[in-house]
């Protein structure tokens, strides 16, 4: 078919401004919110910009006039299908806060990636644990800095407050932003370490497990047991299930990556991705705050029971609400066989 | 009603194929240009990380320990919520982006969702390793959709969009004299002989005047004019000689083309 594309053009170009003008309205809108007669008006010209794109495809050499169809039918397109949030769905303050639900039911749905960072993380302190007791020479190895390999000296100064400041609560709020950046970055790489398919999410995983029951054997080892509990619990208690969960983050995108293409559902999974990350980054800034505040005051100025109860405390608290929180009450429905289904 | 299905790729653009059997084309960004929106985003996060330090520790200064803290927490939120905020409620587009014509998309040609925009800003934790984006940029070279590793995770892709009007209408067009209409037994022949390949040839030759050089345009032009004069019709000479080849290609568009009727004058 022969097109003569300046009458074309001259036909189409009415159709084409209106829908340009329509678009632009449309766009314009904070809620892309149209009515009816939009709505019909926007499918009419999308339709025929539509069959204008195909003559000019296949009709004839019209780069330009290609482009800028293919341009205006890919806004048409994107406006006919995507209904995005409004903003008062964004804004509202109970969308936001529902991250409190929302994260413990995620993590029971996805407990069993949990339970394999757990895992690893248990081999990888057992090892740890084994290489200091057994073999005296992984200690230089495995424990970098002094203070881990000789804790004597370190344990002795925090207990007379010789590392503290003068403006010590000043310097704990700069502490505590640190450790709560620093954290949150390192789970923030397991979480997405999913993407090596889990083997860089395992590793991180395994090194950190060999790092604690290193650092947990050395100084129990030395008889300091109850002063690095009292040390490591409080925070603890928050930081390293926060880690297991980063862990859990990235399992389970990887086994969202192993899975073909066509059985996954993205939109789904990537939702579960983002509470657990959520989740963790304020278990985090909860770890960063007690780690700052708190853990670095030692006997006699806080009594290690003390800090020992509150650690157990936050643990139980923590476990409770991970475990308990969200779920809802099973409803004990008879289940009736429709004819639909036995068929 | 889902329309998004099937779609195909090439290096440089993706194609979407919608529910309705409509084909349509998104040029890719390039990883030059991404990495230019990069740098300039990257600038604008410094200065405004900056402004806050400023101000908070203008008002902190009794107290720089909060100080620190408020800066160090409000900077590192700051780097991600600049990237995911913006490409999540202003259509895909940070500052840099938008002004290098750059847009994310989801891969299916339709917006991005704002949790699309959290987890490929999130992701750029692992993209940025070991320094300077070299993983992210590397995965965004070898993929051929230019993805990098957070664009994979949440189906995303950054696409070109540099503004573009309607194509104008051209001089040749309407001329209001066509002196091949005065000899309708040759013009009719025309009509009817000429391959619509041919007509499209004759078309796109003239549409493109301008970007051919003068040397080629004159070349494509004559052997054009020849072809249609020796092959298909044969104006008389007397009439060809006064006119050049490209006037010549006008008056075989405004016959191939034309509304008007072809008719014998009267008289």
């Amino acid at each position: 078919m022969i097109l003569d594309l300046q009458r074309f053009q001259a036909q189409a170009r009415p159709r084409w401004n209106k829908l340009e003008s329509l678009l632009a309205v449309l766009e314009g809108r904070p809620d892309h919110r149209m009515n009816l007669a939009e709505a019909d008006q926007l499918q009419d010209l999308y339709a025929q910009a539509a069959s204008d794109l195909n003559r000019v495809t296949h009709g004839a050499l019209a780069p330009d006039l290609r482009q800028y169809l293919e341009r205006l039918v890919a806004r048409a397109y994107a406006e006919l299908y995507f209904a995005p949030p409004t903003r008062s769905d964004i804004w509202q303050p109970r969308r936001w806060l529902r991250i409190f639900t929302a994260f413990p039911e995620t993590f029971r749905r996805q407990s069993r990636y949990f339970a394999l960072a757990v895992l690893i993380t248990v081999l990888g302190s057992t090892l740890g644990g084994l290489a200091v007791r057994y073999d005296p020479t992984s200690v230089d190895v495995l424990l970098p800095a002094d203070y881990l390999r000789n804790p004597g000296e370190r344990v002795h100064k925090e207990e007379q407050g010789d590392n503290r400041h003068p403006y010590s609560t000043q310097m704990e709020a700069a502490f505590s932003a640190e450790l709560i950046r620093h954290n949150i970055n390192v789970a923030l790489l397991a979480a997405a370490l999913g993407v090596t398919f889990g083997i860089g999410t395992a590793l991180l995983l395994f090194e950190n497990g060999v790092l604690l029951g290193a650092v947990a054997v050395r100084y129990a080892q030395q008889g300091f047991g109850l002063f690095v509990t009292a040390w490591l619990l409080p925070h603890g208690a928050f930081e390293i299930p926060s880690i297991l969960i980063a862990g859990q983050a990235g399992f389970y995108l990887a086994r969202l990556l192993l899975r073909r293409r066509e059985d996954r559902d993205v939109r789904h999974s990537m939702r579960e991705w983002l509470v657990l990350v959520a989740g963790l980054a304020l278990m985090l800034v909860w770890a960063g705050l007690i780690e700052a505040f708190f853990s670095q005051h030692h006997a006699p100025v806080v009594p290690y029971g003390l800090k020992l109860a509150v650690g157990a405390a936050e643990l139980v608290l923590l476990t409770l609400y991970l475990l308990v929180i969200g779920r809802k009450e099973p409803v004990a429905i008879a289940h009736v066989a429709t004819p639909a289904e036995t068929n | 009603m889902n329309s998004q299905r099937p779609r195909s790729s090439t290096t440089a653009e993706l194609t979407i194929a919608t529910a309705e059997g409509v084909l349509f084309r998104l040029p890719l960004a390039s990883p030059a240009s991404r990495l230019y929106a990069l740098l300039l985003d990257t600038a604008i996060v410094l200065g405004v990380v900056n402004g806050v330090g400023l101000l908070v520790y203008w008002i902190f200064a009794k107290a720089p320990g909060f100080g620190v803290m408020v800066t160090t927490l409000a900077e590192f939120a700051i780097s991600f919520l600049y990237g995911a905020a913006l490409e999540g409620l202003w259509n895909g587009q940070t500052i840099g982006k938008r002004l290098l014509y750059l847009r994310v998309v989801d891969q299916t040609g339709l917006p991005l969702r704002i949790e699309q925009a959290w987890v490929r800003n999130l992701m750029r934790v692992f993209d940025a390793l070991p320094f300077a984006y070299l993983v992210g940029g590397l995965s965004a070279l070898i993929s051929p959709l230019m993805q990098r590793f957070g664009d994979r995770v949440a189906g995303t892709l950054v696409v070109r969009q540099t503004p573009l009007s309607a194509p104008q209408e051209e001089f040749w067009t309407r001329q209001k004299y066509n002196s091949f209409l005065d000899y309708p037994a040759i013009a009719v022949h025309l009509r009817r002989a000429a391959t619509p390949e041919l007509a499209s040839l004759i078309q796109d030759a003239l549409r493109r005047r301008n970007e051919l050089a003068p040397y080629a345009r004159r070349e494509i032009y004559r052997e054009l004019a020849a072809y249609v004069q020796a092959e298909i019709s044969t104006f008389p000479d007397e009439l060809v000689e006064m006119l050049s080849d490209e006037q010549y290609l006008i008056n075989t568009a405004g016959v191939l083309f034309g509304d008007r009727r072809i008719s014998t004058p009267r008289g």
